[in-house]
């Protein structure tokens, strides 16, 4: 491998595979790096992989029963207060037929199938034996020249490329090492999601969830779920697992001195939690940070001569209420980071302006068009009053609507009332519809 | 369903090089700092594999073989006391996930 390569990539995760894959579709000589004993080997997200951008880069993967857990055809959102729960739920049989609204996915096994996928895709390009997915090496440097990105190194090992793309995840050492982000990154705008995988007989979890065939069902969480501390839960069913987990504010979490496998057991027994889980066995338990989706922790730019930052080394990942995107967010990143790298191949220009052509197609796209319009959204949703009150006073009301007492019935509107005065007041929800009209 | 303590959690995890006695630390933590002037010792907390604690003399000590490279103490340590890289896959510890 001494030659120079027309890209490096590192990280093998879904962005650094889409990108792969679209490198390998044109025809290009890369080498793909991994710091896992296999792509997929470190990864972890709830998780969700929302749209149907998964086509673009393994068209018909419906066909196919591998990779994916299940599609999503039910969706429900959850206000918990200490006793009680309150769901909007939606399910449709329009989402049974592909494209899916999105698919569960676990990572270790999700990447590995993807990166058979983009090595078939090697196999079938004029660099069959030229391009390399390489696991298990930790890129340690970028390497500069003349303040142009001209490879990595990864102990004594140097390796050069015209360009490199970075799809390092979240934890995004080299992209704060090539100057694009600060050195130390403040919780302030950071989550910390921990998750248990919990196991079941297939029958028992497709009864217990209603699920057919392939059908899944996502489940989002906020109120009583986090203790106090900002942030939701989630579950959402796998082939014969659950993802049950939790993210939560690391700001907040430091403020309240909480801890976040404690606040995880407190979840689970939450009574319609409990209901849910009951029987299952935890196979494994994991933790990763994530960005909430704010702006304001985002790298400055995301390319420089030679390089080019995707997936959420770039933060790429929003919740605005509606879903945790994240995934999606990085196939398109790396999809628009390898289309800039073969433009810039054609032209034989790697420098700084051809390279901000990514950052001008990702804005265009969805992914900054949606991180742009749902930055108020995304406040929102750390607003206390959102997270803890208006959960609260939603239980209350419901808990009071729901009772037959053979007594005389107060009005609903009485109802509601009463629920507001105990739980918050008119000026904070007036306060919160104006914030909630203009978010949304 | 019996909830699990958190050294039962870390038990299903898969660890690297877990036969090795001698694993080179991916995450290396100035305690001066967090035994001097931290305000708060977030980290024996915030930790979700509780890799830092503190002693009876509220001193913070911090072990690297159950971290499972979550990112959590990199940003919750406002100090500078924690100096986070990633496991070396052939010395390091670091993690093996089997669902992810």
């Amino acid at each position: 491998m001494d030659e120079k390569f027309d890209c490096i990539i590192v990280g093998a995760g879904v962005a650094g595979l889409a990108a792969a894959m679209t490198l390998a579709n044109n025809n290009m000589k890369f080498l793909l790096i991994e710091k896992g004993e296999f792509p997929g080997a470190k990864n972890v997200s709830g998780g969700v992989l929302w749209g149907n951008d998964l086509a673009k880069l393994v068209p018909n993967y419906w066909e196919e029963d591998a990779g994916w857990d299940r599609f999503i055809n039910q969706r429900r959102l959850t206000f918990l207060d200490e006793q009680s729960s309150f769901s909007i739920d939606f399910k449709s049989s329009h989402f049974n037929e592909p494209p899916y609204t999105g698919v569960v996915v676990l990572r270790s096994k999700f990447d590995r199938w993807l990166a058979d996928k983009v090595q078939e895709a090697i196999d079938k390009s004029d660099y069959a034996m030229d391009s390399f997915i390489a696991p298990n090496i930790l890129v340690e440097e970028v390497l500069q020249e003349d303040g142009k990105v001209v490879g990595i190194r990864t102990g004594e090992d140097k390796f050069y490329a015209d360009s490199v793309i970075i799809a390092e995840g979240v934890n995004n050492l080299l992209t704060r090492q090539v100057g694009l982000q600060d050195k130390y990154v403040p919780a302030d705008h950071m989550l910390t999601g921990v998750k248990e995988i919990i196991r079941f007989d297939q029958d028992v979890l497709e009864n217990r969830f209603q699920l057919n065939g392939k059908s899944g069902m996502s489940n989002e969480f906020v109120g009583f779920a986090t203790n106090g501390v900002e942030g939701g839960g989630f579950l959402y069913t796998n082939k014969d697992t659950i993802s049950l987990g939790l993210v939560l504010g690391l700001k907040d979490l430091r403020e309240k001195e909480q801890k976040p496998h404690d606040i995880l057991n407190e979840f689970k027994k939450h009574p319609a939690v409990a209901d849910t889980i009951r029987g299952g066995e935890v196979v494994e338990y994991s933790a990763h940070i994530v960005s909430s989706g704010d702006k304001r922790v985002m790298p400055k730019q995301l390319y420089k001569a030679g390089l080019l930052v995707c997936g959420e080394a770039a933060n790429l990942l929003m919740n605005a209420g509606k879903a945790i995107q994240g995934m999606d967010y990085a196939i398109r990143s790396g999809i628009l980071a390898a289309e800039t790298i073969v433009g810039a191949k054609e032209k034989e220009d790697f420098g700084e302006l051809a390279m901000k052509a990514y950052q001008d197609t990702l804005d265009e796209s969805y992914v900054m068009k949606d991180i742009n319009n749902f930055q108020d959204a995304v406040h929102l949703l750390h607003d206390p009053v959102m997270t803890q009150k208006v959960p609260n006073l939603i239980c209350d009301f419901g808990r009071n609507f729901f009772s037959i007492k053979n007594e005389p019935t107060p009005k609903s509107r009485d109802m509601l009332r009463g629920a507001i005065k105990r739980h918050a007041s008119y000026w904070e929800l007036i306060k919160l519809g104006a914030k909630g009209a203009k978010a949304l | 369903m019996k909830l699990l303590s958190l050294p039962e959690r870390l038990g299903l995890v898969s660890y690297r090089n877990q036969a090795k006695s001698d694993i080179k630390p991916h995450i290396k933590v100035d305690t001066d700092i967090c035994n001097s002037t931290c305000p708060h010792k977030c980290t024996t907390y915030v930790c979700p594999a509780n890799c830092y604690t503190k002693d009876e003399q509220g001193k913070v000590h911090f072990q690297v073989e159950d971290c499972i490279e979550c990112g959590t103490c990199m940003y919750a340590c406002d100090q500078g006391a924690v100096s986070w890289e990633f496991p070396d896959p052939e010395i390091g510890r670091g993690v093996t996930w089997n669902y992810g």
